[in-house]
């Protein structure tokens, strides 16, 4: 059907052409930006790779309060493996986030005997034990001051070429070149069979059962993808910071991510996304540049309040509201189906 | 469009109105936090890095509350006198959370973008964060928390506070006043400050002869419900209970959870901020003889020979007159302090350069701490000579009021008891070659 077709055609160019110019923008961004704020968004993206992340595994219906923990496994072992056994910084990355993988494997043997606020509490308690174990075993992870000196990432010195990752804007294109290829994975995994089986669990879990879906090996494969790239995230983050420690991922970081989450919506791949780069800009950005340093949490609070009255389905939803409001504002009947369950 | 929708409407539109004065109104009052003291003329800027915000602000914010005095009397004098010309000072702080992310950021926005000359932070979980920056540009800083100096950090002193050695003096002076206390427990969070100070009081109880009726009890700096540790605490009915140095958040649980539970003996802390709102949870009796280190600048004591904070009484009337005597905390004067030895230094220099500051301010080996002339010591502790040690109050709570009984001497406890502090921080992995 020609029609079909071409419309298809259409819709793919203006996706790519949507794509290359999101591309274009992240990379004029730091330029853009000053020393400081560059510094910020190198967090950011390594954080929008944590919530991105932290979707996956809300996919098959569970909310775990570990998973900065699990980011703090990819950390800790991406930071000692570099330390104390010299292993080459882009390895111990990949490498922390086996870890953070292998650990969740492990983990989900007892926590997937639970479901639900189970899940969650589950998740809370066995996170806390993997933190008291860094804080109880200071040889080698420190104790309750972590470690610090962590190698950085190494700066590449060719006789033409010369990149410093000390500097902010450096490291934000590494962070960003990593993160991308991850949510790039991350989204086909989602658009994938398995993808449309961890949907099936999340909605209709019996369902999917009765149909013969192994509900436990797709569950545990969520965590121990979502895992990986929590890891990976921590890999970024301690070899850009040079230090880690156990307050660093404790639930109180974990509550940052359930709200970045909550307020971008999870129902769309790029919800929490949304999330984290709205609050962290209005955060760490717009409140900092008018001095409200300390009045920042009153007023955090006060827009995630504002946030789940008004946007209930997250700020993924704001788009199709405000196009529906636009269809009907010029009399046209508003597209079904575009609101975000 | 029914009436009712209509009403929801404006009410709608009147909420978010009311929501954007009010923003408008905070944002006003905001605009003053970040920069505490503008100049005009000439004017140095000063980084005041600290958490503003969240569990650690109490050793934060009054800090900059009482740098915000300490700058409007220097500029309200003319300044600071640097090479001939007079300086104003201009604080500019930025709210670290008690994260090093924040803190490295925090860093770089105070040296590329604004400019500072020295930056103040209360260090711990924060200074990895920065060290490595400190390193690259030379900038001066200075911590609260000698733990954090180690001889790679050159720039790095702790000019004020010797936390946690200065405890040594409570303990002292508890052994000695009160000869009849034999036993002992204590309580720490389980984090890089707690360590540390609990090193220090083991070292300080075996010096004085007090025998610990159990390991110290580590608890998580998540924990809100004391009445469990308070409990395991009491069991063996102590003389003493120490609560180490634990965060405001912690101490103020702790003493409701000790009175709430009959305890009768005697209290030692290494501070006891806003100590007049754990009185009003527990009792004047209660708190009667609670040994701290952290006096009321309003205390009499301050006004003998030999204590180099300037005006230390009028400091105190003017901060509780700015913010209320309650929210005085251990922190309200050392950042203070510390900018006084930073002015002497730069004065002395000619020059607001960090490396010029540094090299004036350890000149002759000795530096004008608050309460006296002090020595920059710290090699065997810390491997370098950055923290300037002298002595140090011991402050008891007598009716209702904190009261100086004694300053005593650190470098003396040292001198006796050197081996017992080396031996404990070592036990816990405290020493300068045993972190992270």
């Amino acid at each position: 059907m020609p029609a079909a077709g071409t419309g298809g055609l259409i819709r793919r160019a203006a996706w790519r052409l949507r794509l290359v110019l999101l591309f274009a923008a992240l990379a004029a961004l730091p330029y853009l930006l000053s020393y400081s704020q560059q510094e910020i968004a190198v967090l950011l993206v390594i954080n929008v790779l944590l919530v991105s992340s932290y979707r996956l595994l809300t996919l098959t219906g569970e909310w775990s309060l570990g998973h900065v923990v699990i980011m703090g496994v990819g950390a800790y072992t991406s930071a000692l493996l570099a330390k104390q056994a010299g292993v080459p910084v882009p390895l111990s990355m990949l490498l922390g986030g086996a870890m953070a993988a292998g650990t969740a494997a492990l983990l989900s043997f007892p926590l997937f005997r639970m479901k639900g606020f189970y899940f969650l509490i589950g998740s809370f308690a066995a996170g806390e034990i993997i933190r008291l174990i860094w804080k109880r075993f200071t040889d080698p992870f420190g104790g309750p001051k972590g470690l610090k000196r962590i190698d950085p990432f190494p700066d590449i010195e060719t006789g033409f070429l010369s990149i410093d990752f000390y500097e902010p804007v450096n490291y934000y294109f590494l962070a960003l070149a990593v993160v991308s290829v991850s949510l790039f994975v991350l989204y086909r995994i989602e658009r994938s069979r398995i993808g449309l089986t961890f949907h099936a669990i999340h909605w209709q879990d019996r369902l999917a059962e009765s149909v013969g879906v192994d509900t436990f090996r797709y569950r545990t494969l969520a965590f121990v993808i979502a895992s990986f790239f929590a890891g990976i995230a921590g890999g970024l983050y301690a070899h850009y910071v040079g230090a880690v420690n156990p307050t660093r991922f404790s639930v109180d970081q974990m509550v940052y991510v359930l709200v970045w989450a909550i307020v971008g919506g999870t129902a769309t791949f790029h919800g929490p996304v949304l999330g984290v780069v709205v609050l962290t800009v209005i955060n760490e950005i717009v409140l900092r540049a008018l001095g409200l340093d300390t009045a920042r949490p009153l007023i955090y609070g006060l827009i995630l309040i504002l946030a789940v009255l008004y946007l209930p389905n997250g700020l993924e939803s704001l788009g199709p509201r405000l196009r529906a409001l636009w269809q009907r504002r010029r009399g046209e009947p508003a597209a079904a189906g575009r609101e975000p369950a | 469009m029914s009436r009712k929708s209509l009403e929801r409407k404006i009410s709608r539109r009147k909420f978010l109105g009311t929501t954007a004065a009010s923003g408008a109104a905070l944002t006003a009052l905001g605009t003053g936090l970040s920069r505490v003291s503008f100049a005009d003329g000439h004017t140095i800027k000063i980084g005041f890095l600290a958490p503003l915000t969240g569990p650690v602000a109490a050793w934060g914010k009054p800090g900059l509350d009482g740098c915000l005095i300490w700058a409007d009397w220097v500029n309200a004098k003319g300044g600071v006198n640097i090479g001939g010309q007079s300086y104003n000072i201009e604080f500019v702080g930025y709210d670290n959370e008690y994260d090093a992310a924040k803190a490295r950021t925090g860093a770089t926005k105070l040296i590329k973008e604004d400019g500072v000359k020295f930056i103040m932070m209360l260090g711990g979980d924060t200074w990895p964060g920065v060290q490595k920056i400190a390193e690259r540009e030379g900038m001066l800083f200075s911590t609260l928390l000698p733990s954090d100096l180690s001889p790679d950090s050159t720039t790095l002193l702790a000019p004020c506070e010797v936390h946690p050695i200065y405890n040594v003096t409570g303990v002292e002076w508890l052994a000695e006043n009160k000869p009849d206390l034999k036993t002992a427990v204590m309580c720490a969070q389980d984090d890089s400050l707690g360590k540390p100070s609990v090193a220090t009081y083991l070292a300080a109880f075996e010096a004085a002869g007090i025998e610990m009726q159990d390991e110290p009890l580590f608890f998580d700096p998540a924990t809100t419900d004391f009445a469990p540790v308070m409990t395991k605490l009491l069991a063996g009915n102590p003389d003493i209970l120490c609560l180490d140095t634990c965060y405001a958040d912690y101490v103020h649980p702790l003493c409701e959870q000790a009175f709430q539970q009959g305890y009768k003996g005697q209290i030692i802390s290494c501070t006891a901020d806003f100590y007049q709102k754990i009185i009003e949870k527990t009792s004047a009796e209660f708190m009667e003889g609670f040994i701290f280190q952290f006096p009321d600048f309003d205390d009499p004591a301050l006004n003998s020979e030999g204590v180099n904070f300037v005006n230390p009484n009028e400091f105190y009337a003017e901060y509780a007159k700015r913010y209320g005597a309650s929210e005085w905390s251990a922190v309200s004067w050392e950042y203070a302090s510390i900018m006084d030895l930073w002015a002497d230094a730069a004065s002395q220099a000619g020059s607001a350069e960090p490396a010029a500051v540094l090299e004036a301010m350890k000149a002759d080996g000795t530096g004008k701490h608050a309460f006296g002339t002090a020595d920059w010591w710290g090699t065997e502790l810390f491997g370098i000579d950055n923290a300037l040690v002298g002595n140090w109050p011991v402050v008891v709570i007598e009716g209702g009021k904190a009261t100086i009984k004694d300053f005593r001497s650190i470098p003396a406890w040292w001198d006796k008891h050197k081996d017992l502090m080396i031996k404990h921080m070592t036990a816990l992995g405290q020493m300068w070659n045993q972190r992270g």
